[in-house]
């Protein structure tokens, strides 16, 4: 919603808009939050319609989902991640995880277990096929999306990014030789997971899982795989201070690739302009996950990496925008008709899922703190 | 003979998952580095590749027929971590050289040096010998035959099993594009520090 609109109707707009994803959200994640209070639920609906308010009434997309996503990402370490702490662990999980990083690389594992389950008859509710499922209607709704609206991890990189008043650290050309790393990463743990029937990404690359406990038994091996979990570690929460970019999501994400890849499933891309785009090349500087590069004619080209933040449509002046399959929607007129374009539509679809989706731990978290804070 | 050929088949057959994942990781990432979307050219890639691999069993059948006939009944320990090494730094190399030169520069020219064109033999080779987890125990029945021609029909039955279960990395070859080649020297370079680790974890 541009500023050429009365503030007045936009503000309609802008209400509607949050009512709509307000009503979803709210009904949908009182099933997903368990036995949390209501109250708790209707708070991080409130947020979320709050969020859906602001980006539609200022038109800034990024600054107030880059918000909602880290909020919900720091939901997400209080809530779980510091509940396993007190955890004890006796063994490497021999199951494909449940956690959507490192079940891209297993993908191969995942399909051998499927097989042994259909040969045995020993179907699982909450197994792979049931996250499978969830996954495609994830990709189908939002594609990339995913990295920079619902992914729990990708919040925490996302947030620490825009602390920095301007990068230390210049990300030059080898940024953009290494950009297919996570690619890399792979197929070639996809490879090794199968070979040695392991969740090789958790073993050795996850910096998420705070416990020693699935490392390796031999001395050197473990040492190995200390330092490579603390040196993901380091790109997660270090490079992003120094670099401004999601240095993490960037090159050492498998599901960054797997998403990039099934992605185009999706309809919802960010589109260059080629009226308006004057190739001053300001898209690329900004973009935190380095999805722009100098195409052909010096003008911008998106690569499969970008996941739709919308960061480059606030750096440029008119020369990016969403779309559908790469088509602008036809135009309408009315107060209410701005909300039917391209751009509504896909931040629609990634709010209220991503808001739906955060409601497995943001109502419990708020719990949590109040709890923490009335005791 | 050909009972011999049939049993080496048949260990061949019930280990040839193994043998394909302990593969895969190494011909797959190659493939995708320096295959071209002609069929040709992969499959002749592949073929170098089992070149290699049949090279490494016939040397492999030799020397455990003459340990077998010397009452020798154990590889030296260093062989295979060493054979990993070596197999892990040469992926590590090409695959530094192909990402820091681009495709412009490369390596692989035959005019720089027609070495490096015969990389899928090697590679092929010290697969052959060390990374194959089923060949420890093809190793020990040579030792029992004590039989240079016996131990060669042997391995070739379980080479051709083998080869069939590594085949189907064939499938994927003609969608290899430019794209598919960056992220291969990636994944190469990925394979070759993995093996690299492999093979000093094993040396200490
Ligand atoms: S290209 Fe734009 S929308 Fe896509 S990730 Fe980069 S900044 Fe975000």
């Amino acid at each position: 919603m541009g500023d050429k609109i009365p503030a007045g109707e936009r503000a309609g707009a802008a209400g509607l808009f949050s009512a709509l994803v307000f009503l979803p959200v709210f009904f949908l994640s009182a099933q997903a939050a368990g036995g949390v209070s209501r109250v708790y639920t209707l708070a991080w609906s409130l947020f979320a319609a709050g969020t859906a308010f602001a980006i539609v009434y200022t038109g800034r997309v990024s600054f107030f989902r880059r918000i909602f996503f880290s909020v919900s990402a720091l939901a997400f370490l209080i809530h779980f991640k510091l509940s396993l702490l007190g955890g004890v662990f006796t063994a490497p999980p021999s199951e494909a995880p449940f956690c959507h990083i490192a079940m891209a690389p297993y993908f191969l594992n995942y399909l051998y277990q499927q097989y042994l389950a259909l040969m045995s008859g020993g179907w699982k509710l909450w197994g792979p096929l049931t996250l499978g499922a969830a996954w495609l209607f994830i990709t189908l709704a939002i594609g990339r999306g995913w990295c920079s609206w619902a992914c729990f991890y990708g919040g925490i990189d996302d947030g620490l990014c825009s602390l920095a008043r301007r990068p230390l650290l210049k990300t030059g050309h080898w940024a953009q030789k290494l950009r297919d790393l996570p690619a890399a990463l792979l197929v070639f743990m996809l490879l090794v997971s199968l070979a040695l029937t392991l969740p090789v990404y958790c073993l050795w690359l996850c910096p998420f899982k705070l416990t020693e406990a699935f490392l390796d038994g031999g001395a050197v091996v473990r040492r190995l795989q200390y330092w490579l979990m603390f040196a993901s570690l380091a790109a997660l929460v270090i490079g992003p201070l120094l670099t401004k970019k999601r240095i993490f999501c960037s090159f050492l994400c498998p599901f960054a690739a797997w998403q990039a890849f099934w992605g185009r499933l999706n309809p919802f891309r960010v589109t260059p302009d080629d009226k308006k785009c004057t190739g001053c090349m300001a898209c690329a500087g900004i973009c935190p996950v380095m999805a722009i590069k100098t195409g052909p004619g010096g003008r911008p080209e998106i690569l499969p990496y970008c996941n739709l933040c919308g960061q480059c449509l606030e750096a440029c002046p008119g020369g990016l925008r969403y779309t559908v399959f790469g088509r602008d929607l036809p135009a309408r007129r009315g107060w209410a008709a701005g909300l039917a374009s391209a751009e509504n539509f896909f931040i629609y679809s990634a709010l209220t899922l991503g808001a739906v989706f955060s409601a497995l731990w943001g109502p419990a978290a708020l719990r949590d703190l109040v709890q923490l804070t009335v005791r | 003979m050909p009972a011999l050929f049939s049993e080496g088949f048949l260990l061949g057959l019930s280990t040839g998952f193994y043998c394909m994942a302990s593969c895969l990781p190494l011909l797959a990432p190659y493939l995708m580095a320096e295959g071209r979307s002609v069929w040709k050219i992969n499959f002749i890639i592949f073929l170098e590749f089992l070149a290699g691999r049949f090279a490494a069993y016939m040397l492999f059948a030799f020397l455990a027929v003459m340990a077998g006939k010397a009452g020798r009944y154990a590889m030296p320990p260093w062989l295979l971590p060493a054979c990993m090494l070596s197999c892990g730094l040469i992926m590590a190399a090409l695959a530094v050289f192909r990402v820091a030169s681009g495709t412009s520069a490369c390596l692989l020219r035959a005019d720089l040096d027609p070495f490096f064109r015969k990389l899928p033999v090697a590679l092929g080779f010290v697969t052959g010998i060390s990374i194959c987890p089923p060949f420890a125990a093809g190793f020990l029945r040579l030792l029992e035959l004590a039989d240079v021609v016996k131990g060669f029909c042997y391995f070739s039955g379980f080479f051709t099993a083998t080869s069939l279960f590594i085949s189907p990395v064939l499938a994927g070859t003609p969608w290899i594009g430019r794209r598919a080649n960056e992220i291969g020297r990636l994944t190469l370079l990925i394979a070759g520090l993995w093996y690299t680790g492999l093979g000093i974890s094993g040396l200490m």
